[in-house]
């Protein structure tokens, strides 16, 4: 009984819980630097640690240190409260991750719904923050964060429901445990994939679609007034959405933890950095898009497919 | 909702003080105003207390990028007084450095308009291949920047056999660069999205405002002071004036990366057909009594350097026109109609270099009149101006 407990103690703070996926959110971030500065011709983080592996650690303690500072005119209450939201709304969803076996820390018929929720209430918290910080560059900012989450957001919830159909759950553990007996869902729905490949870019704000806070139009936007340990939080969130938006395609399009010989932590990994890959590969090939290419793009192109994605689905039985 | 937006003086899109007041209608510009002075050097006043060696490096200064136009025009210019025919040689070799400076510039120049449109990939490609231009200029100068070639009566360095060879190899590197870009540019989607059609000059709106440079030849404008009025060797070389007729920021790209390419053509064969002789004639310290002007094609258009001497070893005035502020009417008018999103790209479209362009008039506005302004005027206004502003 008592062994029993300390075993949860331990995955819920150990391993494949807190401690691992804040190592693994600082990891991602350092590959995600390094890979697109190859791309790019560069080195990226060289100094702190190996290669420059520990940098991202040292950049959010710099971070932690530095003064932080509250707009006279800044609306107090939400602008001191967002980030930490932001926080802890993008670690959250990491727990309904499988990542060793088939079972999730928590999991519950419905996960995925839950999931898509906390992914838009992230996109209004942004909203929120940047309008709290009464700037006029982070007023743009949230704007076009709004409008932005307007674009991608059913799309990218469109492309998720399409393997819950195909599996007939809405748990991401049970959809993971569906893949064993068939097949990916990358093979049964690429189209699907290729959209939420796309949709998540918009939702991490990344270039192409860092319209939000795209750094030589509006100063970084929404963040432009965030400092020191409120910026912190906010980069750390950041990277732990980075690691959902992986870790999401992984589960519902790759399989999880399940290779071709044996379950392994290993094998997730693998899979998890195939997609970091992609993403960062996806990042460093294009130039930013204005806010109105993407809300045309998104409901012309992006909604259409997901759609028939999903008649597809319906239509073949697969 | 019309809400004012200020670009500027400090603003990650725009390296140089320079601030634009726009008024923004739903992510629209209806209103733009530009306002100078950040960065007054007060180069023209220096002038009066140096001597006409001296002036060459100071001439050098005015521009970070284009400093070879601006030496070279000022070195045309006291030629002109002093009626002094420089040797055949040293007009190719300037030919030839002017050539890889508007290189090195365009390169550099497509660099930051990928980052304006968010491509760092191919701002880090750019300046890479700007490198090699680079080297070259510091293996036939011994500096990056500021070369320090030009000079009254003709230049300081020669350009020797070994430096050919080597220089041939980059300039083949450089031009498949150049291919390479025009491929890039014309093909990739997201690059189109933000370039075509995006800030337009139409060419008679070109012609009014008096565009200079690559800016007015985007605008199907065939002006190019090499051609039109040529100094240095441009008139023994032939040439294509690159135009486009787009009017846009993607013509303006295309214009540039073009020219890239007439320059390793023109740098080709001025090395080739480079005469032997002197590279430069000792030129008198005092220059005699008169007037005189002097135009060159800079990277960013026409440089116009007037110079009235009184007979002395030091000028009685030296006035600059750099090609920025013949632009930045242009600018202005490009800038009407654009989504907020496009103004750091259509602002970068121009090239602008504002500490070249920098102005300062003070005029009373009451009556009307120039007033000239001393030191000690100035220091008196700006302790008045803390004083009242911060009640000492």
């Amino acid at each position: 009984m008592v062994s029993e407990e300390i075993w949860a103690l331990i995955q819920i703070f150990l391993f494949p819980g807190f401690f691992f996926l804040f190592f693994l959110a600082f990891f991602t971030e350092w590959v995600d630097r390094k890979i697109v500065a190859k791309f790019q011709n560069r080195y990226g983080p060289l100094h702190v640690g190996p290669k420059g592996v520990l940098q991202p650690i040292a950049d959010f303690i710099k971070l932690l240190s530095k003064e932080d500072i509250t707009p006279r005119m800044a609306d107090k209450v939400p602008f001191n409260l967002m980030p930490v939201l932001l926080l802890s709304l993008a670690i959250t969803p990491l727990f309904c991750i499988p990542i060793v076996g088939s079972n999730a820390l928590v999991s519950f018929e419905g996960d995925l719904i839950a999931i898509m929720f906390i992914m838009s209430l992230i996109a209004v918290l942004v909203f929120i923050g940047g309008w709290a910080s009464t700037n006029r560059f982070s007023t743009i900012g949230s704007i076009r964060a709004g409008l932005q989450l307007f674009a991608y957001e059913i799309p990218m919830n469109l492309a998720m429901i399409g393997p819950a159909i195909a599996a007939g759950s809405l748990s991401i553990s049970k959809i993971v445990d569906w893949q064993i007996h068939g097949f990916w869902n990358l093979f049964i729905q690429p189209v699907g994939f290729a959209v939420l490949t796309i949709s998540l870019m918009a939702h991490l704000q990344r270039v192409p679609f860092d319209i939000p806070e795209a750094e030589s139009e509006i100063v970084s936007g929404w963040i432009v007034e965030f400092s020191g340990k409120k910026l912190a939080l906010i980069r750390l969130a950041k990277d732990f959405e980075f690691v959902l938006a992986s870790a999401l395609i992984v589960s519902l399009f790759l399989g999880g933890p399940y290779g071709p010989w044996y379950i392994s932590p290993i094998i997730y990994l693998a899979k998890f950095f195939i997609c970091v890959f992609i993403l960062s590969n996806l990042r460093a090939a294009f130039a930013r898009y204005r806010i109105d290419h993407l809300l045309a793009g998104a409901w012309k192109y992006l909604t259409p497919l997901a759609l028939l994605q999903i008649f597809l689905i319906k239509v073949l039985g697969v | 909702m019309t809400f004012e937006i200020p670009f500027g003086p400090q603003h990650p899109a725009l390296e140089e003080p320079i601030n634009f007041m726009f008024k923004i209608e739903e992510e629209r510009v209806v209103n733009v105003k530009p306002r100078l002075g950040y960065v007054h050097r007060g180069i023209e006043k220096i002038a009066e207390n140096r001597n006409y060696q001296q002036l060459v490096y100071l001439s050098e200064r005015i521009c970070g990028i284009c400093s070879f136009a601006h030496a070279l025009c000022y070195s045309q210019v006291v030629e002109e007084l002093l009626d002094l025919k420089i040797p055949e040689r040293a007009k190719f070799i300037r030919t030839i450095v002017a050539e890889m400076e508007r290189i090195q510039n365009h390169y550099l120049w497509l660099g930051l308009t990928a980052k304006e449109m968010g491509f760092e990939t191919l701002f880090m490609y750019a300046w890479r291949d700007r490198e090699t231009i680079i080297e070259m200029l510091d293996m036939i100068s011994g500096k990056r920047v500021n070369y320090g070639m030009s000079t009254i009566g003709g230049v300081r360095r020669d350009i020797t056999e070994p430096m050919i060879k080597r220089m041939e190899e980059s300039l083949n590197h450089l031009e498949a660069r150049a291919e390479y870009y025009t491929k890039v540019c014309t093909k990739d989607p997201s690059i189109l999205k933000r370039t075509v059609g995006i800030g337009i000059l139409r060419p008679r709106e070109a012609r009014a405002l008096c565009a200079v440079g690559p800016t007015a030849r985007a605008s199907g404008i065939p002006r190019d002071v090499r051609a039109d009025e040529p100094y240095a060797a441009y008139g023994e070389i032939s040439f294509k004036v690159v135009t486009y007729r787009g009017c846009d920021v993607a013509s303006r790209m295309y214009v540039r990366i073009d020219e890239i390419k007439e320059s390793i053509k023109i740098i080709r064969y001025a090395l080739k057909n480079m005469p032997e002789g002197p590279i430069r004639v000792k030129a008198p310290m005092r220059v005699p009594e008169g007037e005189a002007i002097s135009r060159v094609e800079a990277p960013r258009g026409e440089n116009l350097h007037f110079l009235k001497s009184n007979g002395t070893d030091k000028p009685e005035r030296w006035k600059i026109r750099a090609p920025t502020l013949a632009n930045l009417l242009s600018l202005c008018r490009m800038l009407m109609g654009v989504n907020l999103a496009d103004i750091p790209v259509v602002i970068a479209g121009i090239d602008p270099c504002i500490a070249c362009a920098e102005r300062i008039a003070l005029i009373d506005a009451k009556t009307k009149k120039l007033k000239v302004w001393e030191g000690k005027d100035l220091w008196r206004y700006a302790n008045e101006w803390y004083r009242k502003r911060y009640g000492l």
